[in-house]
C-alpha cells in the first residue's frame, strides 16, 4: 500500500515538473498585482483571464487592500516588498516618493507603443512630475470622441427615490428644502416594511473617506469638487481658502446639528467604519446622505440585485438656501469637465522583471478589440451588435452588475487600475456598456423608467447642470500634498474629531462654543495649507497658459 | 510552575566546580534550550540594531547606511506632539486597569471555582469561561461593536430598565473607553488567565484546609487563611512580570476600536507607532515609529526591574 502510494507521489511530482517544464517554454509568467482598494479575487477559470494568458502569457496574482491603506503601503515599503504591478490606490504619492515605482517614460514611444503614446501625449505636461518623470498612467478620465454623462458619478447629496415618490415627485434644489422632505417621511414612515427604523442622514467619517463630513460646503457654494479649498475661478489670482472654517460653512454644520437633534443623524454615524456603511445603505433603511456615486456602488449593486429600486440612491446637486449666504442665489456646479485621474492607476515596481512585457500587455490592452472584450465582453456571448450599434439583452445587462457573474467573466480587477478608453467609440458606440444610451435607457428597471417619466427627464445626469469647462488648474484635490504632510494630517485629523463633536452639540451655546474652538483650533494648519495649496493652484495656472 | 513557586530550591554550592564540567553534564539540558536561546536572539535582540534608524531620517530604499542622521530629531518632535503625551497616558492608565480587573477577576473566579465540589460544573464554567481566549481579537471587538452600540442589546436594556433616558453612547465616549476595554478584557482573558491561579491552589496540602476546619474555621476564614496565602507567591511572580508589561496596554482592541471620537483616549503608544511610523510621514515616518517604539521599551525595563527591586525588599519571590 505504501509503495503504490509513493509510486503515485513520484508520478504527480514528475507530471508537475513536466508541466512546469512546458509552461517555461511558453514563457507564462505570473505577475504579482496589488490594488489600492478592497475588491473580489478572480475566479480559477476565469474566461477573460485566461484569454489574456493565452495571447499574453501572463497570469496574475492579485493581492486587494485589506484593512488600513497608509499602512498596508509603509509595509510594504519597509520590506521594499514591491508587487510588480502596483496601485497604490488614494495614497500613491507614498510609493512614488519612496522610489517604488519606475519612470514609464522611456518606455513608451510613438513607433513601440503607439497606443499608449496617443493616449496620454495631450496630457503629458500636466502627467508628468517636476522631474519629467511619469509613474503611472491614469487609470480613469482619459476620454475619446464626446463624452457620455448619464449619470453623475461624482459628489451629489443622495436621497432613496421612495422619499421623492412618497413627497409626489417634487424638485429639491437647496439643503432645506433636502432635508425637510426627509424630515416629513420619516414623521409618516418611521420604519421600513420590516419594522427597521430609517436612518434620516448618514455621514461616513472613517479614513480618507471622511470627505463625506468634509467635503459638501463647496459643493453647497456651487463649485465643483476641488477637495478642500475654494477657488475663485472668476479672477486671475485665483484666490484659494480653505472652507471649512468660515461662516458659510458653519451654516451647513449647524443644520446638521438641528437633525441630529430631531433624531435624523445618528450618533453611530460618527464611528462607523465602511464595511458597515455599506452594510447600512445595502439594507435600505438609510434614506439620505453625502457621498460619491461610485463611493457606495457596491451598495446599489447589492440593492440592484436585491429589487429593492425604490431603495436605490438619486444624486441631487444641492446649494445653500439664499439665507445663508446673504442673499445671494447659487448656481450648482458639481459636474466639472472630466480630468485625468493623475497618478492614480497601475504604476510598475521596482522590483519587477519584466516592466518591457507589463508595457507591451497595456499596449495591447488598450486596442480596440481588447477595450471592448474588457468593457463590453465578448460579441455573442455578453452583447450582440444590430445595425452598427452594441446592445445587450436584459438578462445580459443585469449579470455585468452581480457581483458572482464578474468573479468569472470580467477582468474587472486588472480593468479598473489600467489605463482605459472612455467616452465614445470612432463609430459612435460608447466605449463602456453602461453608458451606451440604448442600453442605459431600454434595460433600466421599470421603476426606475416610471421615477424618471414622473420627472419629465431621460437620464439622471438631467437633474445637473452641464459639466463646467474644466479650470486651468485642473481639480485641486489632485495636489500632491507630501510636502506639507504634518500639517495637512493635522488639518485634517482636528476636523475628523471636531466637526462630529460639532454636530452632535446638545443646544445652540454648546453649538456656538464647539464652533469656535475648532476655528482657533484649525488656524494655524489651515494657514499653512492654505498658502501651500494657493502656491500650487497658482504654479499649474502658469504651467497650463505656457 | 507551581512546585518551584512552592519550594524555593537551595541550590548551595559545596565546592567551586569547573562551571565547562557542569555544562558538560547538562548538555542535554544545554541542547533543548538552544531553539530558545536562538528564538530570543533572533527576535527579540536581532531588532534592537534597528533602533539606530530612530536617529536618522531613515528611507528603506537608501539603508541605515544611505540614510541622513538627524540626531535627536525624531524624539524631539514625538515629545512635542500632544497626542504622542496621551498614549503615554492611555497606555498606563489601560494597563491598570487592566492589571487590576485582570488579576481580580481572575482570582475571584478562581477561588469560586475552587470551592465547587460539582466536578461536572466546575469542568463546565471553566471550559466556557476560557473558550473566548480563543477568539480573534477582530471578532471579539465586531461583537463589542454590535453589542455596545446605540440601538444593541446593552443600551435597549437599559431603556427598557428605565435605568437612563437617552442610550449611553459607549462606542463615541471616550470617559467610557477605558473602562470598556477592560471589561472586554476580562470578558476574554478571565478563564484563561484563572487556570495558573486554579493549578496552584490545587497544590495547596489539603491538610492545611482539615487543619483550619478542626480550629474551627468557616469556608470564608479557611479562603483568607488558607487559600490566599497559598497563591500568595504566584501572585507576586505574576505581578512582577505584568508590570514589566506595563507599557504594553495592547494594541489590537485598541487598534480595532479606535475612531475620530475616541481617539484621544484610545491610542495607546503601540498604535502611535503604526500611525506615524509604517502609515505616517514618507520621509520621518518609521524613524518617528522607532523612537516611539524605543521610549517604550526603555520604560519597560526600567519598569521591570523596579518591580523586581520592591519585591525583593519585602521579601518576596523575585523573578531574576
Amino acid at each position: 500500500m505504501r509503495k503504490i502510494l509513493a509510486g503515485i507521489l513520484a508520478m504527480v511530482m514528475i507530471f508537475s515538473l513536466c508541466s512546469m517544464a512546458v509552461a517555461d517554454d511558453k514563457n507564462v509568467i505570473t505577475v504579482t498585482v496589488f490594488r489600492g482598494d478592497p475588491g473580489d479575487q478572480p475566479t480559477d477559470d476565469n474566461r477573460i483571464y485566461k484569454m489574456i494568458e493565452e495571447e499574453f502569457g501572463i497570469k496574475f496574482e492579485i493581492e486587494f487592500l485589506a484593512g488600513d491603506l497608509d499602512e498596508t503601503l509603509g509595509t510594504k515599503i519597509a520590506g521594499e516588498d514591491y508587487p510588480d504591478l502596483f496601485d497604490g490606490g488614494n495614497s500613491a504619492e507614498k510609493i512614488i516618493s519612496a522610489g517604488a515605482l519606475i519612470d514609464l517614460l522611456p518606455y513608451i514611444t510613438e513607433e513601440k507603443t503607439p497606443n499608449l503614446y496617443n493616449h496620454i501625449k495631450d496630457l503629458l505636461p500636466q502627467l508628468v512630475n517636476e522631474n519629467g518623470e511619469l509613474f503611472i498612467i491614469p487609470n480613469y478620465g482619459i476620454n475619446y470622441n464626446d463624452q457620455i454623462q448619464n449619470y453623475c458619478n461624482g459628489p451629489a447629496f443622495f436621497i432613496q427615490k421612495q422619499v421623492l415618490e412618497w413627497g409626489n415627485y417634487p424638485e429639491i434644489k437647496t439643503l432645506n428644502e433636502y432635508f425637510d422632505l426627509i424630515e416629513r417621511f420619516i414623521a409618516a414612515n418611521p420604519t421600513d416594511e420590516n419594522g427597521t427604523p430609517y436612518t434620516g442622514f448618514a455621514i461616513l467619517c472613517e479614513g480618507w473617506r471622511h470627505f463625506c463630513l468634509i467635503n459638501p460646503v463647496q459643493h453647497l457654494m456651487g463649485r465643483p469638487n476641488d477637495g478642500e479649498v475654494l477657488i475663485d475661478v472668476t479672477t486671475d489670482e485665483y484666490k484659494t481658502e480653505t472652507f471649512i472654517d468660515k461662516p458659510y460653512a458653519k451654516a451647513y454644520y449647524k443644520k446638521l446639528n438641528e437633525e441630529y437633534k430631531k433624531g435624523l443623524i445618528s450618533k453611530d454615524t460618527f464611528v462607523m467604519n465602511f464595511d458597515q456603511y455599506i452594510a447600512a445603505l445595502s439594507s435600505g433603511t438609510v434614506l439620505g446622505m453625502f457621498d460619491q456615486t461610485w463611493d457606495f456602488g457596491s451598495a446599489t449593486q447589492a440593492l440592484e440585485t436585491a429589487g429593492m429600486y425604490k431603495n436605490t440612491f438619486l444624486a441631487l446637486p444641492l446649494v445653500y438656501d439664499s439665507e445663508y449666504v446673504d442673499g445671494k442665489e447659487i448656481e450648482e456646479h458639481y459636474l466639472n469637465g472630466s480630468v485625468p485621474n493623475k497618478d492614480r492607476g497601475f504604476g510598475i515596481s521596482v522590483n519587477c522583471e519584466y516592466p518591457e512585457r507589463l508595457i507591451d500587455l497595456f499596449e495591447n490592452l488598450l486596442s480596440d478589440r481588447w477595450q471592448k472584450i474588457l468593457q463590453w465582453g465578448i460579441e455573442g456571448e455578453d452583447y450582440y451588435v444590430e445595425n452598427g450599434r452594441m446592445l445587450m439583452t436584459e438578462e445580459q445587462y443585469k449579470q455585468r452588475s452581480d457581483a458572482a457573474w464578474k468573479r468569472a467573466n470580467t477582468a474587472i480587477a486588472i480593468w479598473e487600475s489600467a489605463p482605459k478608453k472612455q467616452g465614445t467609440q470612432d463609430d459612435g458606440n460608447a466605449w463602456a456598456h453602461s453608458d451606451q444610451p440604448e442600453n442605459y435607457f431600454n434595460l433600466m428597471s421599470d421603476y426606475d423608467k416610471a421615477f424618471l417619466a414622473a420627472y419629465g427627464k431621460k437620464t439622471p445626469a438631467q437633474f445637473f447642470n452641464a459639466p463646467l469647462q474644466i479650470a486651468p488648474y485642473g481639480e485641486a484635490w489632485q495636489i500632491d500634498k507630501t510636502p506639507i504632510q504634518d500639517d495637512y494630517n493635522d488639518y485634517l485629523a482636528i476636523q475628523d474629531a471636531q466637526l462630529p463633536k460639532i454636530i452632535m452639540s446638545a443646544d445652540d451655546a454648546e453649538f456656538d462654543a464647539n464652533w469656535d474652538a475648532f476655528v482657533a483650533e484649525i488656524a494655524p494648519s489651515a494657514q499653512i495649507y492654505t498658502d501651500f495649496m494657493q502656491a500650487e493652484v497658482l504654479k499649474l495656472v502658469e504651467q497650463a497658459t505656457k | 510552575m507551581t512546585g518551584a513557586a512552592q519550594t524555593k530550591p537551595s541550590i548551595v554550592p559545596h565546592k567551586k566546580k569547573n562551571i565547562w564540567k557542569t555544562l558538560w553534564e547538562q548538555k542535554q539540558l544545554m541542547l533543548m534550550s538552544v531553539p530558545v536561546l536562538l528564538y530570543v536572539f533572533l527576535f527579540n535582540y536581532f531588532p534592537l540594531w534597528g533602533w539606530i534608524t530612530a536617529f536618522q531620517k531613515y528611507k528603506p530604499k537608501l539603508g541605515v547606511t544611505g540614510s541622513e542622521w538627524v540626531e535627536f530629531e525624531n524624539f524631539r518632535w514625538i515629545f512635542s506632539r500632544q497626542d504622542f503625551l496621551y498614549s503615554i497616558r492611555n497606555t498606563l492608565a489601560m494597563s491598570l486597569i487592566n492589571l487590576v480587573f485582570g488579576t481580580v477577576s481572575s482570582i475571584l473566579l478562581a477561588i469560586l471555582l475552587n470551592e465547587v465540589r460539582n466536578r461536572a460544573f466546575k469542568r463546565t464554567v471553566q471550559t466556557v469561561t476560557y473558550l473566548p481566549h480563543f477568539l480573534s481579537m477582530v471578532i471579539v471587538v465586531g461583537m463589542a461593536q454590535n453589542i455596545f452600540a446605540s440601538n444593541g442589546p446593552v443600551n435597549s436594556l437599559l431603556v427598557s430598565l428605565g435605568l437612563v433616558k437617552d442610550p449611553i453612547f459607549f462606542l463615541g465616549e471616550p470617559k467610557i473607553f477605558w473602562w470598556l476595554v477592560g471589561v472586554i478584557n476580562v470578558w476574554k482573558e478571565v478563564g484563561w488567565n484563572s487556570i495558573i491561579y486554579i493549578s496552584t491552589m490545587t497544590s495547596i496540602d489539603p491538610t492545611l484546609y482539615e487543619a483550619a476546619s478542626i480550629d474551627g474555621a468557616g469556608r470564608f476564614q479557611r479562603i483568607l487563611n488558607v487559600t490566599l496565602p497559598g497563591i500568595k507567591s504566584t501572585f507576586v511572580v505574576l505581578l512582577i512580570m505584568n508590570i514589566g508589561h506595563l507599557m504594553e496596554a495592547g494594541f489590537e482592541i485598541q487598534y480595532l476600536m479606535e475612531n475620530s471620537q475616541v481617539v484621544d483616549f484610545s491610542r495607546t503608544i503601540d498604535v502611535f507607532a503604526l500611525k506615524y511610523g509604517i502609515g505616517g510621514h514618507a520621509d520621518y515616518g518609521y524613524a518617528r515609529g522607532v523612537a516611539a517604539g524605543m521610549f517604550k521599551s526603555v520604560v519597560g525595563i526600567i519598569l521591570l526591574f523596579g518591580a523586581n527591586f520592591i519585591a525583593k525588599k519585602l521579601d518576596e519571590e523575585t523573578l531574576i
